[in-house]
């Protein structure tokens, strides 16, 4: 049986694909104004059986697709799970969502923490900040761990944060050290909801953030504690909701597989 | 629901705002002469009011509608239920204001405290100053002070009176109100439960500013019709719906958003644990003291608002309604900038996890429709682990 999970996060929809248990197909695309039409293009021509969709979008795919939906928290959670056995916490930065998540022994989240509602401390800021110093992202960790020191950042609003780094930029501050404030000021942000959960214990750090090293090593030094970065860190919802689906086609035997209006 | 039933108040209000069917029974009232009392929180005493002879009118706070012209005067960093308040004031269009011949306040907290100080010019007002550390032996003496002193200036104002037998005799009456509606809930704490939280706030709203006496025969039918559904075997949702108690701020208006998304991601509300919901109800007044005020401040001191501390009571009730309804979840709503709700959420979610065992949701909000989905995501977490 193959079986699909389909995340639509507010910035990039994952598809997996998955075959007794081993992912066969991972592909990703921007989300941009059309969900729908990532997520259709995304799945177009791919053979599945079942398929469970989370994220942001699940609702919207839910309209269009006859599947089981799940949320982002419990598809992180099975995914971490699954990748990484010894896995009782998990750190998610995504686009416009951080979220820390505990599991109890037998895998099943037990407790949760996300950022308010608004994107601060998130890939949004950290796009908007890259931008703001016209950095591309690839660039942007490679400057901040180049830096000499950094420079304080003391707003997370995406707006005022925007506005500060310009007023130090103006001031003849380093871009590279203003890199780093920016690092450093999600770090403390994230690990900070982190311990709110978690207090100690290996973390297990997911999110299309996690594809940066700047982050990836700013919170290790944070938190000094083990921090496991898988090898896909964006696809793990995707991941566990394709999990999610194929425990559903076992249950229900059959297949769900439906064309995408 | 698996099929209709009838609702438990069948009027023409029926399926509107709640707010409709009590301005209509204020007008009505306010037709026959009575003068009418705008009250905002809980603490108001209901029984003084109802003993004077004046009406309990519970001033409009919950719509989003209104926040952006009080945002011309408050700052916007304040807790939604005060920015509405005021701007339906502002605005004129709160109607429960407009038939108001007087303001009832209380020192709950300092956003309301200093709001109060806006409004206090354009109708009789009247500040009650409410102790803050309810267990300190002064504190029900200086709250009765401030009842007595409430029944002066209603006394000024509209020269009403009441004695203190009349005083007695509206707290047996109230009593008798919250008795029945305690009869009321004992249905949602049924698995299934055969009413859901649209029909309870309902009867809440009304019975807010009601007497005994009027209540009795809405809440009569209503108990009739909630047996009727329980003996025909009617379930609102079926027997393995999550369980939800909501506890914490005030909610109605737009920040009901909050029970429909708990609904519409596969819960059902089984206990409204707040002001807007069963607190009103819970405790009663002594009886037969010979000094019914001071049985009045020994009660509405028991209300288990954050603004008190410490607040021990709000676990301990806790407890009691969660051992009364059973429920899978707890989610505890904080409204924007309302701090000693959300400070105090952190002890309510170990008191609900470590002794109680149950998952536990903090979902700080406002009136706005902005967080709609991000509260839905958290709402299906939560009960995807039930």
């Amino acid at each position: 049986m193959r079986a699909g999970g389909l995340d639509i996060g507010s910035r990039t929809v994952k598809f997996v694909v998955i075959e007794d248990g081993r992912t066969v197909l991972a592909r990703k695309a921007l989300t941009s104004h059309d969900p729908l039409e990532a997520a259709r293009t995304l799945i177009a021509g791919i053979q599945y059986d079942v398929i469970v969709a989370t994220g942001y979008g699940r609702h919207l795919l839910k309209e269009h697709l006859d599947c089981p939906v799940i949320s982002e928290i419990k598809a992180f959670a099975l995914g971490a799970k699954a990748i990484h056995a010894p896995c009782r916490v998990i750190l998610d930065i995504g686009g416009q969502d951080t979220k820390a998540i505990c599991l109890n022994e037998s895998g099943e989240m037990a407790k949760f923490e996300m950022n308010d509602k608004c994107a601060a401390g998130t890939g949004r800021f950290l796009e908007i900040m890259a931008n703001a110093l016209n950095y591309t992202l690839e660039e942007f960790p490679k400057a901040a761990l180049s830096a000499e020191h950094a420079e304080k950042i003391n707003s997370m609003c995406t707006v005022f944060a925007e506005s500060e780094v310009i007023s130090l930029t103006a001031r003849g501050a380093s871009r590279s050290d203003v890199a780093l404030g920016i690092h450093k000021a999600i770090v403390s942000r994230s690990t900070a909801l982190l311990k709110r959960i978690a207090p100690s214990g290996e973390v297990f750090f997911a999110g299309g953030v996690a594809l940066n090293e700047c982050i990836r090593a700013l919170i290790a030094e944070d938190l000094n504690r083990p921090v496991v970065v898988p090898p896909d860190p964006q696809g793990v919802g995707a991941f566990g909701a394709a999990l999610h689906a194929q425990k559903v086609g076992a249950a229900t035997g059959g297949n769900n597989e439906t064309v995408l209006r | 629901m698996s099929r209709t039933v009838e609702p438990l108040i069948n009027d023409e209000y029926t399926g509107g705002p709640p707010t409709k069917r009590v301005l209509a029974h204020l007008q009505e009232k306010r037709r026959t002469g009575m003068k009418i009392a705008g009250v905002y929180c809980g603490y108001a005493p209901t029984e003084l009011i109802l003993a004077m002879g004046i009406a309990p009118a519970t001033l409009c706070a919950f719509s989003n509608a209104t926040i952006e012209a009080a945002e011309t005067v408050l700052p916007a960093n304040l807790c939604p239920l005060i920015k509405s308040s005021y701007g339906f004031i502002i605005t004129d269009t709160c109607p429960f204001y407009g038939l108001s011949d007087a303001v009832i306040g209380e020192t709950t907290c300092d956003g309301k405290k200093k709001m109060f100080e806006l409004i206090t010019d354009l109708k009789p007002t009247w500040i009650m100053d409410l102790p803050q550390v309810p267990d300190q032996e002064e504190a029900v003496a200086n709250w009765a002070a401030m009842i007595r002193k409430l029944q002066r200036f209603l006394e000024t104002t509209f020269g009403a009176h009441a004695t203190d037998d009349a005083i007695e005799a509206a707290i047996r009456d109230i009593n008798r109100r919250n008795a029945m509606m305690r009869e009321v809930f004992e249905f949602p704490a049924g698995r299934p439960t055969v009413v859901g939280w649209q029909e309870i706030y309902d009867l809440t709203f009304l019975a807010q500013g009601s007497s005994g006496k009027e209540m009795e025969p809405i809440l009569a039918e209503a108990l009739w019709k909630l047996e009727q559904r329980r003996d025909n075997g009617y379930a609102y949702r079926p027997a393995d719906t999550p369980r939800v108690m909501v506890t914490g701020c005030p909610v109605g208006g737009d920040a009901e958003k909050v029970f429909r998304i708990i609904e519409e991601a596969g819960g059902v509300i089984v206990a409204l644990d707040a002001c807007s919901g069963f607190k009103p109800y819970m405790t009663d007044t002594a009886e037969g003291t010979g000094d019914p005020v001071r049985a009045l401040a020994e009660r509405y001191l028991k209300i288990p608002c954050s603004c008190m501390t410490p607040n021990a009571r709000r676990l301990t009730e806790m407890t009691r309604l969660i051992e009364k309804f059973r429920p899978d979840a707890v989610i505890d709503i904080v409204l924007q900038a309302c701090h000693s709700f959300n400070i105090e959420s952190h002890k309510v979610g170990e008191h609900v996890g470590r002794y109680h065992g149950l998952p536990f949701l903090k979902i700080v909000t406002d009136f706005s429709l902005s967080d709609v989905e991000q509260v839905r995501t958290r709402v299906e977490a939560l009960l995807e682990s039930c």
